[in-house]
């Protein structure tokens, strides 16, 4: 129930030829901090092309750079994230962000925290957990260097959000999760039982997101993993157990499997959005609601 | 909120912090919004805005707060592009590196650095007039964004 071999094997049933690919380095402009800046400019005028991502609004690939696109001062100035393709995504699913309570659960280094900062334009108010006090020291050297304001971090357990006895409007669930092979050691390191423990944690993370959620709130729900126990059958569980139901989503990748290996989840299972890696890594978004709320 | 404004005063700018809005953490201090300040709980790791930290009786600002005092009347010398990479990377200032000065030239005062755009990169201290005529060191670095890397380093 490991090794190559075992997992690329679970990919073609699954549907997808396995390739070893790279996924290609991506920014995000931070718009607060850019706008009227003409950042395209200036970065080409140091030796960085970039190349619009079609299925982002704020996304740019790195086509080339003559220097570290993580060390020139417009990256310190908080002007752009590095942030992977995919990885921008999520955050994108909100609707009408500006203004409202939201729970980052599992937020450092802090890419999306940023993100969803940028996205409300300093407006509302973000509280971004974490369970690993070192990790909070990136995230909080992340948030110094975009000028974010509107952000509560804490040290805790997303497994225990609901300790802070508040209701959040929109809650962004970037999963822990077994990620995968862009991890050059990947493949020698994870077995089957680690997904499934992983699948185990995501599920009692997504309990308490519930616990914590308005009447009418959104989740985003995402891994970079590409296996279905921690994707699409961790969704048809919630709907099944959470009174939660999926949302239609418009954005980059294909729909999400309704049949992994013989078991046939929800239909609306394939409102999930999966991505097999490509140019961007391999991606799992899904955003939910409490059922029949609107 | 004192070593805040008192900060200020070195380079020369003035700020107003409302004390209702200010967050105190250990010795780091924190600018909240409404929002945050109706939600926070004590035990926050990091809240709002950071300003910066004193430590045995020094202030050290951070980033953000620089930037705040950057937009308004402050001691500032605008750095050409050559000039501004080095700051980031932790070297002094020369004289031939200032396009402009605003607020104090005078040796021994607290700068802030700024580049060509406005955006502020650090601060320093003057350590020879800045009328000087002659090409030598003038603004000695104390803090620049480079910061932002080498912590994680």
């Amino acid at each position: 129930m490991s090794g190559k071999e075992f997992f690329v094997n679970r990919y073609e049933r699954l549907g997808w030829k396995f390739e070893d690919v790279e996924p290609r380095q991506a920014i995000r402009i931070n718009v607060t901090n850019a706008e009227g800046k003409n950042l395209e400019k200036r970065l080409r005028s140091i030796g960085v092309q970039l190349e619009k991502i079609p299925f982002l609004e704020t996304g740019y690939w790195v086509r080339s750079s003559k220097v570290s696109v993580g060390a020139t001062a417009e990256y310190l100035l908080g002007l752009y994230s590095i942030q992977e393709a995919a990885a921008q995504i999520p955050a994108t699913l909100f609707t009408a962000l500006k203004d409202k309570a939201v729970l980052d659960a599992c937020a450092a280094p802090g890419g999306k925290t940023v993100q969803l900062a940028d996205l409300m334009g300093n407006t509302g108010a973000i509280v971004a957990l974490d369970i690993k006090k070192r990790r909070l020291a990136v995230l909080s050297n992340h948030l110094e260097r975009c000028h974010v304001g509107n952000a509560l971090v804490y040290h805790l357990d997303a497994r225990q959000a609901s300790r802070l006895k508040l209701k959040f409007d929109r809650i962004l669930l970037d999963v822990p999760c077994s990620g995968n092979f862009a991890d050059t050691e990947w493949f020698e390191r994870r077995i089957l039982k680690d997904v499934e423990r992983n699948a185990r944690l995501q599920r009692e993370i997504l309990t308490e997101a519930v616990a914590c959620l308005t009447s009418d709130g959104e989740i985003v729900y995402s891994t970079c993993s590409l296996e279905p126990e921690e994707n699409e059958v961790n969704m048809d569980w919630a709907i099944k157990h959470l009174n939660l139901q999926i949302e239609e989503v418009d954005c980059h990748g294909q729909e999400g499997l309704t049949d992994v290996f013989g078991s046939q989840l929800d239909a609306s299972v394939e409102h999930c959005r999966r991505i097999w890696p490509a140019e961007t890594q391999g991606f799992f978004v899904c955003k939910l609601r409490r059922r029949n709320k609107r | 909120m004192k070593p805040i404004s008192d900060f200020a005063l070195q380079v020369g700018a003035k700020i107003i912090l409302n004390a209702k809005f200010m967050a105190k953490k250990g010795r780091r201090y924190f600018l909240l919004n409404e929002n945050l300040k109706r939600l926070i709980q004590k035990d926050f790791y990091y809240a709002g805005t950071y300003l910066g930290k004193a430590k045995n009786g020094k202030f050290f600002p951070s980033f953000n707060l620089l930037a705040m005092l950057a937009k308004g009347e402050a001691n500032k010398i605008v750095v050409d592009r050559k000039a501004a990479w080095l700051f980031i990377c932790g070297r002094d200032v020369f004289r031939r590196g200032i396009l402009a000065v605003h607020g104090s030239r005078r040796k021994g005062d607290y700068t802030l650095v700024v580049n060509e755009f406005g955006e502020c990169l650090g601060f320093g201290k003057i350590t020879h007039s800045l009328d000087a005529e002659e090409n030598q060191i003038v603004v000695k670095n104390i803090s620049d964004i480079g910061d932002f890397l080498r912590r994680e380093a």
